[in-house]
């Protein structure tokens, strides 16, 4: 599914990282890789962004929904 | 000193690892000469005296990597490999480490002398991170020093080791990944050809011709060398079959395993200390109904402050420059040098009466929204409505900017990815009331027709920025790549580095500002003792008195507002010939709004249209121009019917 389908506060998989170039480029160097574990933490209203959690550095990040479209993840059900 | 050259060390980290805050605790009582915001925005040069000894440390902004994704990350690339420091400081997040370690990651294996300072360990240990510094230190290599910054806690003993670094020389060796990968990096570190430009070392160029095969160095590498250029696409192509996946996402995931490895390696991690005051700050602050609520809260609020603490200082500075302006009147008579100590006194007394009361708070203010880390909770709140405009959250953060001063924010739109965004961005922020326009506003709408005036001023003035906004992306269709915005960890301002920053800010109004004011009074008060002004006056009547319906006196003070906004409001004062609190019986309190409407959007200031130029290029400098001054003209006519 993509992180937009994805529930909220459960730990996410990063299974693949779609979309061209310069945005996958973007979310590595902010520290989002394939097999990553992350977390929806929020969303704006109006369609707004969604609020990204990276479990692993603990970091936050604000993604548009057409970038987060582009993120396919998966539940994980053991805790990291 | 026997070395003639001053040690050059450069501070670099990701952004909102505090390389700014540890900056300033190193160059700040100890600063021989600074920079203030203005086009050398993008690095501040110190020399400072530690101990004796000389050195120049550079204040690079945050990049992620050394594989620059936006503007504000290539200045700092250019910055690093042209002018090759002595030193690098590398700042590293302790609470976001794993991540950070990544720059530091590359950065070794750029082989420059290197010291790592490890910030922000009271925020890991909020956050249940436990760090040791010293195995961390052991695996890397460098130098590592635990710091906080905000408290200058460590940075004695940074600068120490940076010292003897310095003096003893550094051998860095770059942490190998898996193999597969290396014997691709081993075997292009043997094709480049001699004579090519290296980057530090053979190995980092090699990596990063892999890593950026498509980007800017690559179109440059075809002209170089054509027969380089095939093996290297061979090279990287057969890598990407071994691994199913592009060139610069295996290298990125080498490094990133490598960090996180390192990470697991050095640091311990406490559970069940993660609900923190900013986490439950941050779950209000981003709330989808309070969240807004907060927003419009904070935006009222800066508002109320700055008139409430504005208007009475105002009142308590004016009284003096006025007594002052009275006896010399009587004193010199009617001449010459009447004119000059009256133009005098309007440029000094205006800056201290009647600009700095305002000033002094927004700056105040701005300074404890950007510590706190607001910007880029309000960048998420309102990314939907900059949907509206073809623009998206990250624009936000430039926008606020803009309220204090409209050109460091035209510089800050680098964070910005793409090129069309950065151009809309730019265009849009000379609309924005700056930190002069709204003592225009303030000093004239709020004062003479009420705070609630001046406050639909406001809004209004937001309306036309989304208004010119739209239209302006109805030209420029591009899609927007999509926000992706780093959410820093919100950090309780410290009273310190709130105070610093607004003194900065007002020294360098004082310094550069004050002087265009002095000088502008001075040569209107020479204007009109030859009789100057009224020429003007009678070239711009068709304009001020058919078009908008001003005083035709008023005609001479526009043309000066180029200069400086601030300074068409002192010069109204002296033009029409009257006291700030009679300016009721020159003018109407309809001619103060279209005199308002018409003199923050005419034109951008000198200094805006400069960095315009200089950031997007001279035509959309022009371009803004055109705009600015067709929607001041349709907006105060609209005005002048409506009233």
């Amino acid at each position: 599914m993509t992180l937009i389908e994805a529930p909220r506060s459960t730990p996410l998989r990063i299974v693949d990282l779609a979309g061209g170039e310069g945005v996958r480029r973007r979310l590595m160097a902010l520290g989002f890789h394939k097999n990553d574990i992350i977390e929806l933490d929020g969303q704006a209203i109006l369609r707004g962004p969604l609020l990204v959690r990276n479990v692993s550095c603990d970091s936050k990040v604000a993604l548009g929904r057409g970038v987060a479209q582009k993120i396919i993840v998966e539940e994980v059900h053991e805790r990291p | 000193m026997s070395d003639p050259r001053t040690p050059v060390v450069v501070f670099i980290g990701q952004p909102n690892s505090g390389k700014s805050t540890l900056f300033n605790s190193i160059a700040g009582h100890k600063a021989e000469t600074s920079n203030f915001p203005g086009t050398s925005i993008q690095h501040t040069h110190s020399r400072v005296n530690i101990e004796g000894r000389l050195l120049d440390i550079v204040d690079l902004p945050g990049t992620y990597s050394l594989c620059p994704t936006d503007r504000a990350e290539q200045v700092v690339l250019s910055h690093l490999f042209s002018e090759r420091p002595d030193l690098v400081v590398n700042v590293v997040d302790a609470s976001t480490l794993s991540r950070s370690l990544e720059l530091s990651l590359e950065l070794i294996e750029l082989g420059y002398p290197m010291v790592i300072a490890l910030n922000m360990m009271d925020l890991a240990e909020r956050k249940g991170i436990e760090v040791d510094g010293a195995k961390l230190q052991a695996l890397l290599g460098a130098p590592v020093v635990p710091i906080i910054a905000t408290f200058g806690r460590g940075v004695k003993e940074l600068l120490e080791r940076a010292f003897t670094v310095l003096d003893e020389g550094q051998v860095l060796r770059g942490i190998r990944g898996s193999g597969d990968v290396e014997s691709k990096i081993a075997e292009m570190e043997r094709l480049i050809p001699p004579g090519f430009p290296i980057v530090g070392n053979r190995r980092f160029t090699a990596v990063k011709l892999i890593e950026t095969g498509g980007l800017a160095c690559g179109d440059l590498l075809g002209e170089v060398d054509p027969r380089l250029a095939s093996v290297l696409a061979g090279l990287r192509k057969g890598l990407e079959e071994s691994r199913g996946a592009p060139a610069y996402e295996i290298i990125s995931a080498e490094r990133h395993h490598l960090a996180m490895k390192i990470f697991e390696g050095t640091s311990r991690v406490l559970h069940g200390k993660r609900l923190t005051w900013d986490t439950r700050a941050d779950a209000v602050l981003m709330h989808p109904v309070f969240g807004y609520v907060i927003l419009v809260a904070v935006f009222l609020a800066f508002f109320l402050v700055i008139f409430k603490v504005g208007n009475p200082l105002e009142a308590l500075l004016l009284g003096p420059f006025e007594s002052l302006k009275a006896t010399l009147a009587s004193r010199l008579g009617d001449g010459f040098a009447f004119y000059l100590a009256e133009g005098l006194i309007q440029g000094v007394g205006g800056g201290v009466a009647i600009v700095l009361p305002y000033f002094l708070p927004l700056l105040f203010l701005m300074a404890l929204l950007e510590d706190l880390g607001y910007l880029a909770r309000a960048g998420f709140l309102l990314d939907a409505f900059m949907h509206r405009i073809g623009l998206h959250g990250k624009s936000v953060s430039p926008f606020i900017l803009g309220f204090g001063c409209n050109v460091p924010a035209i510089v800050s739109t680098r964070i910005l990815e793409s090129q069309r965004d950065r151009i809309l961005t730019s265009l849009l922020i000379p609309f924005i009331p700056c930190a002069a326009r709204t003592t225009i506003i303030l000093a004239l709408v709020a004062f003479y027709l009420g705070p609630l005036w001046a406050m639909g001023f406001y809004v209004a003035n937001l309306a036309v920025v989304a208004l010119v906004g739209w239209v302006i992306s109805l030209f420029l269709k591009e899609p927007s790549p999509g926000l992706i915005l780093e959410i820093p960890s919100l950090k309780a301002p410290r009273p310190g580095s709130v105070l610093r920053k607004t003194w900065l800010q007002i020294f360098s109004f004082v310094k550069f500002a004050w002087p265009i004011l002095i000088a502008g009074s001075l040569v209107l008060s020479l204007m009109s003792f030859f009789g100057a002004d009224r020429l003007v006056n009678d070239i711009l009547a068709p304009l001020v008195s058919q078009g908008l319906g001003l005083p035709r006196e008023l005609g001479v003070t526009l043309v000066f507002g180029f200069l400086r906004k601030e300074l068409s409001l002192i010069m109204m004062l002296q033009a029409l010939g009257v006291e700030y609190q009679d300016l009721l019986t020159a003018i109407t309190r309809e001619q103060i709004i279209v005199f308002t409407v018409f003199i923050s959007f005419f034109i951008p200031c000198l200094s805006t249209f400069a960095i315009l130029w200089k950031e997007i290029g001279k035509k959309w400098a022009f371009v803004s121009v055109g705009l600015s001054v067709s929607v001041a003209l349709a907006l105060s006519w609209l005005v002048r019917l409506v009233i």
